[in-house]
């Protein structure tokens, strides 16, 4: 996902949006994956992205399985017709969802007829992910320990007109029963608006 | 707006420690938030305060509930940790106050609490195998998993697999949760061991070269060293320490390295296999490092090889020897002593340096000792230990007491409230039924209808039910203060009831021991009490409680009164003798029950109520009390055979059983004259508190037998404090006398007449004033105006001046004067300051002259006990003076609606009222109707945020009955005066009686109204004047039977100074620590006053 020299002259396009979105999720579960424990810290690797070293997957299945959720989210992102991507953690043992991360995205669907490309600078939208990015991180300060081994699963809200593809199934929202939310930052490319969002267990006190 | 709020908890991300249960957003952000404003820090201090007094002071069955609370919340709260939440402590109390609840230990909050105790402590390990042992959560999962947990971060993989394999066995719950732990165990172990196999050769140089560079423990002092050259200091952590090690010999450390690393003592969980020494060296491994990875850790940058040139001198020394793996306890406590020779530059600040190891206790060891005490402890604590250092901190006694009293109150008003409603149900059931019974009236009236108007059939119907309820709400208003007094009483008079018994008890005691003449004389004497209580409260109680332990222990008191070194064998005995009272005591002190049955008593005693603000002991008149106190306090105490002994009148026989006889002194008839004298001594020579506690002593002893000499009502010494009964008997008795003065009063009254309608005409007044006077005139404030007094009425509007008023009430009325309440129609709410119209059907301005003659003839003292800002309206009929800035209650209305003022607002009204009498005569002006309804509440009262130094505490406005002695100096007649027509007045002003003394006898009714709630009583007893009622229940007694005595018994004297003296001695008894209490019962005060308002 090397940089695209020339956008940064041309603008935002729906299409350099979708792309933009869509990398931020690729690195935004990966960090989630790393930081919460859900894969084993070694299977991660440093790669310098956003000004931010982050880390990425190097297990093979897993770096295929988001893959193909990323290329499937930016055709998506492209038609404008998915709201919402949500990355549950939950227990493997019972099942019990102990965490759910969920971005929001707000489509600017009059974007598909423009042709004209949109106002901001790829700067500035770096400076927005990275600072969700970053906020992602500092989460431990409050989320709860995570004590069992956890599974994650992807979410994707879309409009609901879509034909479910080959690999997907239709699923619930699995929310948490009493629970914490706490908003993240968000970033837009004008075209596409990521509100994030991370709901935990809340615990008994008061 | 969502990065509003999120930024706190970004922005101190650092600052926050990571909580198992994760922690609540809201919370965080507020601590978070809390921290740059101190002003908030007040609320988490209430929040904790509220904590610490609901462990003290929790009555259910879960004690760990409260506590299990407190630690969540100071987790949540202090999201940095550290000193100000101040978790260790409150988990090593929560630890000791909760040690041994054998109900707990199957609990998993129990173990989780002990567990974050765990965290706390230097070894945790220690506290598992504790609690393993103690059978605390064995049946918990948690337990075997946290401390595989530590044991595996410890790298003891066996030790932890057998923690498992023990839980399992143990069959701990949820058993599939420690399960699944030990699965994961598992694979991590063998995932560890298998890369550690697998490692290729490859691998191995890579992690060489990521191992030879210095790396830096995480979190370490980065700050620069050396004298000459500044470096950083540089601790080995991690892989390439592990490899030193094992490399075999330790560093022969020179003292340079030493100097140049004085920081590093700090204790770093990561150096659990060796100090933080210095090893500035790439060492060349002899062996490759186990690879493990570590997330936490950031390997060292390149910028730190720079200075490898200058470590490269050092390499070649030894590294530490490898020590045996997996025993990390042992391990760790030999290194310690490693570390502690470090040697620190003098010139490196003592302050700053780190606490030596050793000398930090460990909680654990704390607790543990704790509990050893607690075993073999054998000293009695003789205050409430256990509720002061309940807690994290310490809370006084008062604060308990407080808290105790609050409870008790709460419980009070609950009482008060259950019994107004019922009262108001059964209003509202009267109502009804007189409704009914209206209602067939009319019908019947209907049913004949002939003669009567219809207009004023119907007029009356709606009367009635109007005006009934009104009546009689303000009737059960006016009850209820009376009920409360006599719940009062009861609740006392059940209070005292051990105590008294106990009196009586010792009383019996020396039956056996006097002669018999003492014991018909008391037998006697204890018959008439018995008629006269007319019914004893638990009666059966004052005798049946004689038992033979009692009977010896006051043997034992007789006995050592002639041979004390008897008695001295037992500790306490030697202080006995000369206190009967004190017998109770003389039960073993091992009696615990005793004991506490004491101190629920001394608590009880100050939660009634009635006897606030004494610290010591509850009840300032009970010396019983004050007796105990002195042994709690184990002064050196003798004072009361030692004061006692010099009282006069008391013959060498008398003396040694002086307290049998001062007990039955008063019971006696023929002893009167002597008790007097002897009382009269203990008064004069009333300096030492025992001294007058001695006094007290006697009076108590004797109140559960003396109220056969009250039915005498000879002597003043009737002090009857706890039994309310022999009060009532005196009011029934003084009836008749009052009755008699009253028919006295009736000729002066005839006599009186006329002369009174010459002193207060209007035509005299007019006369007085006639021409108006020119400062009269020329004053800004005075309105003459033209035609007729507007009509005043209440909930009408009247224009006064400019402004129109609307009147809201009515203070009181008589044919000629008014006293309105109003309020300014643009401001309609009901406030408490307001304008007070005062009507005079004459036009005479009186009042207002009176008060500008105040003004002028005060000078700099008219303040705020008058009115200020007032203004005249002299209509062609009548009068109107209008008072700006005037608070709605009076003190007559502090009177009716509080059931009891404390001592402190009695005594700051007093001190004002004397103060306001002082001026008004110093003006030469006589008030003659002084009362507490002319008396308006000044703002020290009613504003709680005054100044306290001006303001006054009542305002006086009112001069409808006054003298202006300078325009009228040969009047000479108080008994035209609305004072001199009460009883009492009639009783105590003769007829050639300064006018002065009018205000005199004024004071003394409301004083007695404040501290009695009813009109003063007078009776004559060797010239001199007394109150029937009975002061000696007050606080400060002393000082209102002064007041009492110099006040009515002032005949000619002047006023001026005397009201000044007793003022001063008022100011005397203003201190801090009366200001405080005072401004405590003001709020109480206002409180209530705002009750009523409501009501």
């Amino acid at each position: 996902m090397a940089k695209q020299l020339g956008r940064e002259q041309q603008g935002i396009t729906l299409r350099g949006s979708a792309e933009i979105v869509a990398e931020f999720f690729s690195y935004g579960i990966n960090s989630i994956l790393y930081q919460r424990g859900i894969y084993p810290p070694e299977t991660f690797t440093r790669v310098t992205k956003y000004g931010l070293t982050l880390l990425v997957t190097t297990d093979p299945e897993l770096k295929n399985y988001l893959n193909n959720v990323v290329e499937q989210m930016k055709e998506w992102l492209d038609k404008c017709i998915v709201q919402r991507l949500v990355v549950v953690i939950s227990s493997i043992e019972n099942n019990e969802v102990l965490e759910r991360w969920q971005f929001d995205i707000e489509c600017d669907k009059t974007a598909k007829d423009e042709s004209a490309p949109r106002e901001k600078s790829q700067k500035a939208i770096q400076d927005e992910i990275r600072s969700v990015i970053r906020q992602i991180t500092a989460t431990v300060t409050f989320l709860p320990l995570l004590e069992t081994t956890c599974a994650f699963d992807l979410l994707i809200y879309t409009d609901k007109d879509l034909a479910v593809p080959e690999k997907w199934e239709e699923s619930g929202p699995q929310f948490i029963a009493n629970s914490e939310e706490v908003r993240l930052r968000s970033f837009t490319t004008t075209i596409h608006k990521v509100n994030s969002m991370v709901s935990y267990k809340k615990d008994s006190f008061p | 707006m969502s990065q509003d709020c999120n930024d706190e908890w970004e922005l101190s991300k650092e600052n926050v420690q990571p909580l198992r249960q994760g922690r609540v957003m809201s919370t965080l952000q507020e601590a978070l938030a809390q921290q740059q404003e101190t002003s908030i820090h007040t609320t988490l201090q209430l929040k904790k305060q509220e904590f610490e007094s609901e462990i003290r002071f929790y009555s259910g069955d879960d004690p760990l509930d409260v506590w299990d609370r407190y630690i969540k919340w100071t987790e949540q709260t202090f999201p940095q940790g550290g000193k100000e939440g101040n978790l260790a402590a409150v988990l090593e109390r929560a630890v000791k106050a909760l040690n041994e609840q054998q109900q707990y230990y199957r609990d998993p909050r129990y173990l989780n609490l002990w567990l974050k105790f765990g965290n706390c402590c230097n070894e945790p390990l220690d506290l598992y195998s504790y609690l393993h042992s103690q059978e605390i959560g064995t049946t918990l999962a948690q337990l075997y998993i946290t401390w595989a947990e530590v044991l595996e971060a410890r790298g003891n993989f066996k030790k932890a697999d057998l923690i498992f394999q023990e839980g399992l066995q143990r069959k701990a719950e949820p058993l599939d949760k420690l399960q699944s732990h030990h699965r994961q165990f598992q694979t991590r172990v063998s995932r560890q061991t298998l890369l550690g196999l697998e490692e290729t050769p490859d691998e191995k140089d890579v992690d060489l070269v990521g191992a030879e560079q210095p790396q830096r423990s995480s979190l370490a002092e980065l700050k620069g060293r050396g004298k000459k050259k500044v470096r950083a200091p540089i601790s080995r952590v991690g892989d390439a320490l592990k490899a030193t090690k094992k490399n075999g010999s330790f560093p022969a450390v020179t003292s340079q390295q030493l100097s140049n690393n004085p920081g590093f003592a700090v204790f770093d969980e990561n150096a659990a296999s060796g100090p933080e020494l210095p090893v500035l060296t790439p060492q060349p491994w002899a062996a490759p490092p186990l690879p493990r990875a570590k997330e936490n850790e950031l390997s060292a940058r390149s910028w730190n090889s720079g200075r490898r040139p200058h470590s490269s001198a050092s390499s070649g020394v030894g590294v530490p020897c490898p020590l045996p793996t997996f025993t990390p306890y042992v391990e760790e406590s030999a290194q310690q002593q490693v570390m502690t020779p470090c040697k620190i530059e003098p010139s490196v600040n003592r302050v700053l340096c780190t606490r030596k190891p050793e000398k930090e206790e460990d909680p654990l060891q704390r607790v543990q000792n704790h509990q050893q005490d607690t075993q073999e402890k054998k000293e009695v604590v003789m205050y409430c230990k256990e509720k002061v250092y309940a807690g994290v901190e310490e809370f006084s006694l008062e604060e308990i007491r407080a808290e105790i009293y609050r409870k008790k109150a709460k419980k009070q008003t609950e009482e008060l409230m259950q019994a107004i409603a019922q009262k108001k149900e059964e209003i509202q059931r009267q109502i009804e039924e007189l409704e009914k019974k209206l209602k067939k009236k009319e019908d019947d009236k209907q049913k004949q209808p002939h003669e009567q108007p219809t207009e004023r059939t119907e007029a009356s119907p709606p009367l009635g039910p109007e005006g009934f309820p009104f009546s009689s709400v303000t009737e059960a208003g006016e009850k209820l203060p009376q009920l409360q007094s006599e719940f009062q009483v009861s609740e006392d008079a059940q209070l005292r009831r051990p105590s008294c018994s106990e009196g009586t008890q010792s009383g019996n005691v020396f039956l056996d021991s006097e002669d018999e003449q003492e014991e018909k004389r008391d037998e006697a004497t204890l018959g008439k009490k018995d008629v006269g209580l007319i019914p004893p409260p638990g009666s059966a109680t004052f005798f049946s409680i004689f038992d033979e332990s009692s009977t010896l222990t006051n043997q034992n008191i007789s006995c050592s009164a002639d041979n004390t070194q008897k008695s001295a064998r037992r500790p306490l005995a030697v202080l006995k003798p000369s206190d009967p009272l004190t017998a109770k005591e003389n039960i073993p002190p091992e009696a615990c029950d005793e004991l506490n049955t004491i101190e629920h008593l001394t608590e009880d005693a100050i939660v009634t109520g009635s006897y606030k603000n004494k610290t010591l002991c509850a009840n300032p008149e009970d010396t019983c009390d004050f007796v105990r106190a002195a042994h709690l306090a184990s002064t050196p105490f003798h004072g009361v055979v030692a004061q006692r002994v010099p009282a006069p009148a008391f013959s060498q026989s008398v003396l040694k059983e002086d307290c049998p006889e001062s007990k039955s002194a008063p019971l006696n008839p023929e002893m009167t004259g002597c008790e007097g004298a002897y009382n009269e001594a203990l008064c004069v020579n009333k300096l030492s508190p025992i001294m007058e506690a001695s006094r007290e002593d006697t009076r108590s002893s004797g109140s559960s037998v003396s109220s056969g000499s009250s039915l005498s009502s000879v002597t003043q010494i009737s002090t009857i404090k706890y039994l309310h009964i022999p009060e009532k008997l005196e009011l029934a008795q003084s009836l008749p006398a009052e009755m008699v003065t009253d028919s006295g009063g009736v000729d002066e009254n005839i006599t009186g007449d006329d002369v009174t309608q010459f002193l207060w005409s209007a035509e005299q007044r007019k006369k007085l004033l006639d021409p108006v006077p020119e400062s009269l005139a020329a004053s800004p404030d005075f309105h003459l105006e033209t035609g007729a007094l507007p009509v005043m009425k209440v909930e009408k509007d009247v224009e006064l001046g400019n402004e129109t008023y609307c009147i809201k009430g009515e203070y009181w009325t008589n044919e000629e004067y008014k006293m309105f309440f109003a309020l300014p129609t643009n401001f309609l709410q009901l406030d408490a300051k307001g304008f007070a119209i005062k009507v005079y059907s004459q036009p005479v301005p009186w009042d207002f002259y009176i008060t500008l003659q105040l003004q002028e003839r005060l000078k700099a003292d008219f303040d705020q006990s008058f009115s200020e800002n007032c203004s005249c309206y002299l209509y062609q009929d009548g009068c109107a003076v209008l008072h700006r800035d005037i608070n709605h209650l009076t003190l007559g209305d502090v009177i009716r609606g509080c059931k009891s003022i404390t001592e402190e607002v009695i005594l700051l009204v007093v001190y004002n009222l004397l103060g306001v009498v002082e001026k008004l005569h110093k003006a030469e002006i006589v008030h003659g109707d002084l009362n507490p309804e002319v008396f308006f509440l000044g703002d020290r009262i009613c504003d709680p945020f005054t100044n306290n130094e001006i303001s006054r505490a009542l305002k006086i406005v009112d001069f409808s009955h006054s003298l202006d002695l300078r325009l009228q100096p040969r009047v000479s007649l108080p008994n035209s005066f609305p004072t001199s027509t009460t009883p009492h007045g009639q009783q105590l002003l003769a007829k050639s009686s300064l006018p002065y003394q009018v205000d005199l006898v004024g004071i003394a009714d409301i004083v007695h109204l404040l501290l009695f709630g009813d009109h003063i009583q007078v009776y004559q007893e060797d010239s001199m004047w007394k109150i029937s009622q009975n002061v000696s229940k007050t606080v400060d007694s002393d000082f209102w039977s002064k007041l009492f005595g110099r006040i009515l018994n002032a005949d000619g004297k002047s006023t001026v100074p005397l009201l000044r003296e007793l003022r001063e001695e008022i100011s005397d008894m203003f201190d801090s620590c009366f200001q405080e209490r005072l401004c405590e019962s003001l709020t109480a005060l206002g409180e209530t006053s705002l009750l009523k308002n409501f009501l």
